[in-house]
This record gives C-alpha cells, structure tokens and sequence, in this order.
C-alpha cells in the first residue's frame, strides 16, 4: 500500500465525515478520544499509529498532491472523494495498527541485532558495533540468545531457515520482503536508510516506510500462526493484553470497584471530559458494556435511530434533532458496538 | 606498577601514543591534567586506563549526549560492565537502581545539567570519585567555539564534591582557553601536556572561485579523478542532500548525514562508511564524533567552517593511518556572508535579552512561543544569574566580538599568502617545528600522492531478498 492510498483509504471509509486531518492523527497514532473513537465508528483499525513519526509537512504535502492529481476535491465543509478516488482499486492490505501498536519495531530492532550476531559469530568475527543501540532492546537480545544457545551453529542455521519459510508462507510482495531485508545488517553488509531503499525502487520515503509496517504487520502474524520453534520468541511482550489505553484501563478498573465518573474524575484529578473519552473507548472495545449508567436506553435507542435516518455520525447534526442528548451521551452510543444495539 | 602490562592487557597495545603515559602517569601520581590531544589520540585511554588502578570511581562530565553514548559504546565493546549514563533521556525505571547502586560503578557519564541537579548532587555527594574528567573541556570557554553555558556549573559542584583530582581533556585549545580551564575548574598548578596540533600527513589545500556553479564544477572533477574515502562538509542539512545528489548522478557511492536523520538511518550511514560500502560522506559538522574510520583521505569543506577550531577537529578525522591525506577548503566569492550569519546568528539578540530577563531563567515556554531561541536561551538565563542587565549585554558584545574574530581568523585562511600550516598552528599559540615536504596550497602541493589510491571494488547489491538474507547469513 502507498502512503497515498492508506489517506485515501481512510477517507474513504470516514465517508465525508470527518476533516482531513483526521487521517493525519489516526496515522500517528493520538491517543485523543475522537481518535479513539472514530477507530470503532469506521472501523479503522488495521491504520491506528501505523507511522507515529509522521512529519505533519510531509502529510500535508501529500494532501495537496491527491488535490491535484484529482483524487479529492473541496466541497464546502467537507472534502470529497471524486469518482477516481472511489474507483481506484486499494490493495488490500496487511496492517493491522489497533494490534500491533507500533511494537513492530520493537520487533525488527530484536531481529536486526539477532541476525547481525549470527552474521558476525558464524563468521569468526567476535565483535562489532551492534547496530541497535537501544539498551532495552540490546539486554532482551542478550538474555533470548543465551537462551536458544546462540554459538551453536545449527542454532543459527535453524533460525534463518525459519526466517525463510514465515516469510517465505507471508501473503506480501517480494518488494515489501526485500524491504525489510534491506533494513537488516551483517558482517560487511549495511542496512540501507528510507532514502536509499525508496530511491532504488522508485518510491517515496513514506512509501517505503509503509510498506516495512505492512511488511512486518504481515510477517508476525504468519509467525503467531504457525509458531516456529526461534522465531516465536520475538514476540514476547509484542502483542498488548488489553487493546485499550493504559489510562483507559485505570478508568475501567476504578469504575468496577464502583466509583462514578466524577469520582473518577477527582481520584484520578483528570478533568470530566478526559474520563468521558475513556468511557468511549471501553464501550467501543466490550461488546458487553453497559450504557444504561450513562444514558438510558429510550434515549439511547432515539441516538442511533436519528444517526441511521440521517445517514450520519455526526455529533452536531444528531445533536440538532436531540437537543436533550448531551455530547457524551451521542458518542458513548454512537461507540456501542452494533450487534448489541 | 608497570603500565606498559596494563596496557597490553587491557587493550593489547604494546605501546603508547604520544603523550598518553605522560599523562597517565600524572594523573596516577595524583595531580590535576590538562591534557590537549588532536582528536584520534585515543583521548579516552587516559582515564580508562587510570581507572583499573585507582580505587572509586571515576566520574566523567561529557557535554554531548552523541559523544557521551559513543564512549559507553566503546566501553562496553571492549567488556567493561561497570558503566553508566546519566542524562536527561534516563528511563524513570532505571533511575532508582541507578541511585542505589550509585557507588559501584566504575565508570559514570553525566551530562552537565545532569550535575547540577539537587537531587544528582546530593547523589554524588555520597559517593567516593577518584577522579573528575571533563571531557571535551574546550566548551567551559565562552570566547570557545563551542560554548556551553552549563558546562560552567561544573565548578559549582566541585565545592560539594571536595575538590577531587581534575583530568581535563580537549582537542582543541589555544593559551587563553587553557587559562580558562584552569580558572573555571579551579585547578591551581595544574600539569598541561600540550600535543602539537601539527598533523603531518595531511595537506592544506584551498580553492577559489567566481561563483557557486564552479564551485559545483570543480567538485564534480574533484570526485571523479581522487577515491575516496572522503567527507564532503556542507554547511547546511539541504546542502548536504544535494551534494550527495550530485555525487550519485556521477555513479559515484555516497550518502548524506545529518542531525534531521532518524537515529537508525544514521548508524545505517556511518557502517557502511566505516565497511567502505560508500566512498563518500556528504555531512553537516553532525558527523565525525565517534567515528572510528582510520583511512580517510580526503576532507572537503564546501563552505567555509565557522572557526579555525572546528576546521582543525573536522580536518582531523583524515589521515588517522598516518597516510597522506587531503584537506580541501572551497570558497567562492560571497560565501562570507553566509559564514557571517552562520557565526551571528546564534547569538542572543538584545530583545530575547530583556525578554529572558523580564520572565526570568524558568521562563522556558518562551522558547515554545518562538519569542526567545533556545541556544539564546541557554546563554542568557545561565548569565542572568551573574549579572545584571547591563553586564548580560556587555558580555553578549565581547561574545560578539570573540565571534567576529572566529570569522576573520577563517576568512585569512582563504586570502592568506603564506603557508597556511605555519597559520593554522601558530593559531593555537604553537610554532611549527618542521614542514612536511607536501605542506599547503601556498608552498606548492604534490597531488600524484592522492591519485595512487586504488579504485574501491565495485560491489554488487543482492536483487532478491532470499539473496540478501544468505549474504547477510552464510550459513
């Protein structure tokens, strides 16, 4: 997937609905409640903090060209999707965001100084400049390869075989393999930077550094399926528990034990609406979450029936006909998982 | 105690550099160093190697954070467990085992607003230091071309810590920064080892021109006739893209590197450098520290550096195998202005002046609004603290003045009609003993030494990534 079509893909599904910088925030990962909620309301999850180094000019730079190349186009207040843009075929994709968290590179910097040990000790080269520099990361990888006996050279052997067969099995392109391959370093061979690796295949930096998210978003996900022996044990601490925020999950733990939402509110000296977003995202995230504290289910019903009938989720158009649903109140319904309403 | 077997076994070097065993030997003797050595001395050696023999630890005030992690990184490739970082960017999980175990560690880096803090300084108070290194000892010097107002604070907590023994450790200094050394740290009668800047191997050579685009033409034939490896200094992170551009539209190898770069990109850059995988570094002053790359031999300055005392650190990474190397400095007319304002432009306005005073040294959300820059910043609130208005203002003029004279002394490097060796050394209080046979630009420069150099092995990239993955793991 383009960077490009990753915008257009979440414009698309935001469906006119939102501005065009919400794309830009859902990319990057904020942790804000509109985000959050938005993830539930259009579903997208495979694109939450996929590029949480994004450079706000180059998003908008990126923009202007879907403007120009007449992919979007401004109408009034919002900006539309022209007839290009919802023709245009979007690959389909592996990213999956909402799982990963951002943990992929937490991966690829585990693999990176892994695969450059195994470069150097099979080798005879007994030291080297390790490529990652990070200390957490350097003190896992010292601890997993003591573990699997790393001077073992069938060790090694065993690891790169699994390494070709999951990526091998991985449903991605062989640009996108190469990619990652090309941001692994061994014994004589460098990594290559996002401008070296976009330059040799023509792509943008965005691009390429997509298409390396996607690559590994793919990759781990054929690893926790067919769970080779060495392999495997990257993923430790990799996937999160819980899908939802840290401060979130305070919420919903102080909330169980009984405390209403001012409480929490004071407990946790957070201001009411802070604590409404988390009430937002638990209800997006539990299909089992019960609303009727919050609102009860006339009202409730009256939301949801009054966003089909406009065809919208927007809070100040429901808001108009519903004058006596407050703002939180919307969304908290408007987050409701579907099947339960 | 013999340091020679010291020596060997911990490094396995069976001598010393130049000045090294006179400066360990002093500091084992007790006394407080100055120790100025060319960058490429194996500087580091003299605490590391004291260290293996005095009994607590050895404290090291280190102003660059890339300089800092550098030398952790040495540490720990050589096997040595007992370090530690302390900046700014410290994880709050790691602090707390860090204080507790405060006092075991032999090695402790600290950065020098790290130091001044209350609750670090009451840290370090109970511990026992054998030794204070201030490393990169230069920037203590406000007339320096690097000048770092918190590394003045390092003598604020020498009091508390009871005056431990000082190595100050620098590459570059002339008489007066040494002075201020000695002043600032407190040291009475300090040793100073003083290592001739003088640099041999390397050539001074300087070129002129009409107009940047032959300024271009002339780098153009320059890659295509001499290998490298070479650095390309640009004075700006654009430049250094678009040199590197440039060079790669030759078909000749090269990367840029710069501050803008995520971390992981710009260790990718400096390995392959280091593997020869690229033949050139097109660079702002960002690259250099901590590069351990003994066979470069050229250093290309396409705009003029901003003192003498960068230019010497900059063309001192060449050459470090002690063959001949080639520094080239290109100037075409009206590049002084862009060094002018280069040099200028950091230097707190008499506006952001009165603004810091008004607000007050915390006033740090006036560098989130953009009223007051933050190296600006930096300089006045440690000043404010000092002085009054009217002495902060006075001192900002000297600074200015202390700046201009930077700029001059390097814009004699481009008119000067003598040999500019002799220039460059006698700009660091020192006299040139002998010139070498090929010197400098003005006493004539043989460049057939610099042809000999062999064309580098064109290497061919994997095209698949199963190719790849069996180059990275033959096995």
């Amino acid at each position: 997937m383009l960077f490009t079509e990753l915008i257009l893909a979440i414009m698309k599904a935001v469906n006119r609905q939102r501005t065009i910088s919400s794309p830009y925030h859902l990319i990057k990962g904020k942790k804000s409640g509109q985000t959050i909620q938005d993830i539930g309301y259009f579903g997208l999850y495979p694109y939450f903090g996929v590029l949480p180094k994004l450079d706000k000019k180059a998003y908008d730079q990126a923009v202007q060209r879907l403007f120009s190349q007449g992919y979007l186009m401004a109408n009034e207040q919002v900006i539309d999707l022209s007839e290009k843009a919802l023709e245009l075929n979007i690959r389909a994709s592996s990213l999956n965001g909402w799982k990963y968290r951002g943990n992929e590179n937490i991966f690829l910097s585990r693999l990176s100084l892994i695969v450059q040990t195994f470069s150097h000790i099979s080798q005879q080269v007994k030291s080297f400049d390790p490529v990652v520099t990070d200390e957490e990361v350097q003190s896992w990888v010292k601890k997993y390869l003591s573990r699997i006996q790393f001077r073992d050279l069938a060790v090694a052997q065993a690891f790169k075989e699994e390494l070709l067969t999951t990526l091998t099995d991985t449903e991605i392109s062989e640009t996108h393999k190469m990619i990652l391959m090309e941001r692994l370093t061994g014994f004589g061979l460098s990594g290559l930077t996002w401008q070296q690796i976009a330059e040799s295949k023509n792509l943008s930096i965005l691009d390429a550094q997509l298409m390396a998210v996607e690559a590994l978003h793919g990759w781990m996900a054929a690893i926790e399926r067919s769970k080779p022996q060495l392999l495997i044990g990257l993923m430790e601490g990799i996937i999160q528990q819980s899908s939802l925020t840290e401060t979130a999950q305070r919420t919903e733990k102080l909330f169980d034990r009984g405390f209403s939402l001012e409480q929490i509110a004071s407990l946790r000296q957070l201001k009411s609406s802070t604590i409404e977003d988390h009430f937002v995202e638990l209800a997006m995230n539990d299909p089992y979450f019960n609303y009727t504290p919050f609102v009860n289910s006339d009202l409730y019903e009256a939301i949801i029936a009054e966003s089909k009938r406009q065809k919208t989720k927007r809070l100040r158009e429901i808001k108009e006909h519903l004058p006596e649903a407050s703002y939180f109140q919307i969304r908290l319904a408007l987050a409701i998982k579907e099947e339960q309403g | 105690m013999n340091l020679d077997e010291l020596l060997y076994s911990t490094y396995g070097f069976s001598s010393f550099r130049p000045g090294q065993r006179e400066i360990i030997e002093r500091v084992l003797a007790g006394e407080d160093v100055i120790a100025l050595l060319p960058t490429g001395m194996g500087k580091s050696i003299c605490y590391q190697l004291p260290a293996k023999v005095l009994p607590d630890s050895v404290l090291i005030v280190s102003p660059l954070l890339s300089l800092m992690q550098d030398q952790v990184a040495q540490l720990k490739k050589m096997g040595e467990k007992s370090v530690v970082a302390i900046n700014s960017f410290l994880k709050p999980e790691d602090k707390e085992k860090i204080w507790s175990k405060l006092h075991s560690y032999k090695f402790i880096f600290i950065s020098p607003e790290m130091l001044v803090q209350p609750f670090v300084k009451q840290k370090l108070q109970q511990i026992r230091i054998s030794l204070l290194v201030a490393d990169e000892a230069h920037c203590i010097s406000q007339w320096g071309f690097d000048f770092r107002p918190d590394y003045l604070r390092i003598s604020e907590i020498l009091p508390s810590l009871r005056f431990p023994q000082v190595l100050a450790l620098t590459a570059t200094a002339t008489d007066k920064v040494t002075e201020e050394i000695k002043e600032y740290l407190a040291l009475e009668e300090p040793y100073v080892y003083c290592h001739p800047m003088d640099r041999k191997n390397i050539v001074y050579d300087t070129k002129k021109f009409e107009d940047g685009r032959e300024k271009i033409g002339f780098l153009k034939d320059f890659v295509l006739k001499f290998n490298g490896p070479g650095i390309i200094y640009a004075g700006t992170r654009k430049k250094s893209q678009e040199l590197s551009l440039l060079l790669t539209e030759l078909g000749i190898s090269s990367a840029f590197y710069h501050g803008g770069m995520e971390h992981q990109d710009r260790v990718f850059v400096q390995q392959q450098f280091q593997n020869g995988e690229l033949q050139w570094i097109c660079s702002t002053n960002a690259f250099g520290m901590g590069v351990h790359i003994p066979n470069i031999r050229h250093v290309i300055h396409f705009q003029l550096p901003t003192s003498i005392e960068g230019y010497v650190q900059e063309v001192g990474r060449a050459g470090r195998d002690g063959k001949p190397a080639l520094a080239t400095l290109l100037y075409a007319q009206g590049d002084e202005g862009l060094l002018e304002s280069l040099v200028m432009d950091d230097l707190p306005t008499q506006h952001e002046i009165e603004e810091v005073f008004r607000h007050g040294a915390g006033a740090t959300h006036l560098i989130d609004q953009g009223i007051v820059r933050e190296t600006a910043f930096r300089v006045v609130s440690y000043w404010i603290t000092k002085l009054p208005l009217e002495g902060v203002v006075r001192q900002i003029e000297q600074l200015r003045i202390g700046k201009r004279h930077q700029a001059a002394k390097i814009k004699e490097l481009i008119s000067r009609q003598q040999c500019l060796r002799k220039y460059i050394v006698e700009s660091f209080d020192q006299q040139l003993s002998e010139k070498p046979k090929n010197c400098c630009i003005l006493d004539g420069i043989d460049y057939s030494n610099f042809e000999a150099f062999s064309q580098p092995q064109e290497k061919r990239l994997p095209l698949e990534w199963q190719d790849r993955l069996r180059v990275i793991l033959p096995i």
